[in-house]
């Protein structure tokens, strides 16, 4: 099969799924529980629909794809870091101590990555904005999947008992090494065709595996994989069994 | 070139343990009661027997044996899943993901009897998707035989 077709299979099915949980969550009052959540999933959603809108109208190799996959790629990539920093909150909603550690803590992995990608940029100032844009993209990415371990490795050392922060901290993990794993693969095999096109399936799909973790986390299904019939077609089959 | 390898490696590292993590902390799940003791005793599965030897007495298992009676609860627990007591006759996303998941364990097991390294611990793991899958089907044949009628309902019915 086309892999072009099973990505934008994927991404439709994200579409799909990302406004689902956007509605069950903007229904439900849980509080500020999963304001971080609905502003991610709020803002994966305007993605995906302004670059489906621009892919068909412009085509794939039109500059304003181009622009329009690049900017707001650039804007989920913040907002991953935002949803990071408001999970590490979260962790450490009991423990005043430690979330002055970690505040402290992120706003220098954020100077530092600014840092760093500013470096390079003006090392090549003949480079243009979408250069510039990309290696921070990379850079925060790759932070965020550091932080998003530790994260992890933190709700472990603290013995949390916010097992749905667990799985939304798993969900983040999986959309945050799939894309790092096909980028670094990128770097080494020169852009190859095989490579990109694994990287355009693997980042769908690992979003797709997040969406669907945090529906599993967020979503309460009563005594799941559970299968209830009326006591009416319960009774028959009984007693026809029994006529038998 | 040494750091894109290691962001490859690292990365690919922690894609593999978000995913395992994700179906362990499914797996934890906790059932109202031991549903899986009478799939076990009706369908003949050998997996806990299996986990008590591996549990109690640390026994060296038959590999090949091994292997078959893992395949063959897998194959009859999956097809439980699929068919009985099913409205829908489908897997639901997590018995895929841990379906998927119980494909890779199985995998890494072989990796694992090759290397001499943590054997045990893969067979553990496996077992654990088997008894999962065992309390998914024993609740839902519970749940169909019963609806939700208490047995001096049904008899005050008749």
């Amino acid at each position: 099969m086309d892999s072009g077709i099973v990505s934008y299979g994927f991404q439709y099915g994200c579409i799909l799924i990302e406004a689902g949980l956007i509605v069950f969550l903007a229904q439900r009052s849980y509080g500020s529980r999963f304001d971080s959540v609905l502003l991610y999933l709020s803002c994966l959603l305007a993605a995906g629909v302004a670059r489906s809108y621009t892919l068909h109208r412009y085509g794939y190799h039109s500059a304003q794809y181009s622009y329009v996959y690049y900017t707001t790629d650039f804007l989920l990539v913040i907002s991953l870091f935002v949803l990071v920093c408001l999970f590490f909150r979260r962790a450490c909603l009991h423990q005043e101590k430690m979330w002055r550690f970690v505040r402290l803590f992120l706003a220098f992995t954020t100077v530092l990555v600014v840092g760093i990608s500013g470096l390079s940029f003006s090392h090549n100032y003949s480079r243009l904005f979408l250069e510039f844009v990309t290696e921070f993209n990379q850079n925060l990415y790759f932070t965020c999947l550091v932080l998003n371990t530790l994260l992890y490795l933190l709700l472990q050392q603290i013995e949390s008992t916010d097992d749905q922060l667990g799985l939304l901290v798993c969900g983040v993990g999986i959309q945050f090494a799939g894309p790092a794993a096909t980028w670094a693969l990128l770097h080494l095999t020169a852009n190859e065709r095989f490579a990109q096109s694994l990287n355009s399936l693997v980042m769908r799909l690992c979003t797709l595996g997040m969406v669907l973790v945090w529906a599993y986390a967020i979503v309460p299904v009563r005594g799941r994989a559970v299968v209830t019939r009326s006591k009416a077609a319960v009774l028959a089959e009984v007693t026809a069994h029994l006529n038998i | 070139m040494i750091f894109a390898a290691l962001i490859l490696i690292l990365s690919t590292a922690m894609f593999f343990f978000y995913f395992q993590v994700t179906c362990q902390k499914v797996l934890r799940r906790q059932f109202d009661r031991e549903y899986f003791q009478s799939i076990v005793n009706a369908n003949r599965l050998e997996f806990p027997s299996l986990r008590k030897s591996l549990e109690e007495f640390g026994a060296p298992v038959d590999y090949p044996r091994l292997r078959m009676m893992l395949k063959c609860d897998f194959l009859a627990l999956t097809y439980l899943l699929k068919n009985a007591a099913n409205v829908n006759q489908r897997y639901s996303n997590e018995e895929r993901l841990l379906i998927l998941y119980f494909r890779w364990q199985f995998l890494s097991l072989a990796v694992r009897r090759l290397l001499k390294v943590g054997e045990k611990k893969a067979v553990l793991r496996l077992t654990s998707v088997l008894q999962y899958f065992a309390n998914v089907v024993g609740q839902r044949v519970n749940t169909v035989r019963f609806g939700n009628l208490t047995a001096a309902d049904y008899l005050l019915n008749l």
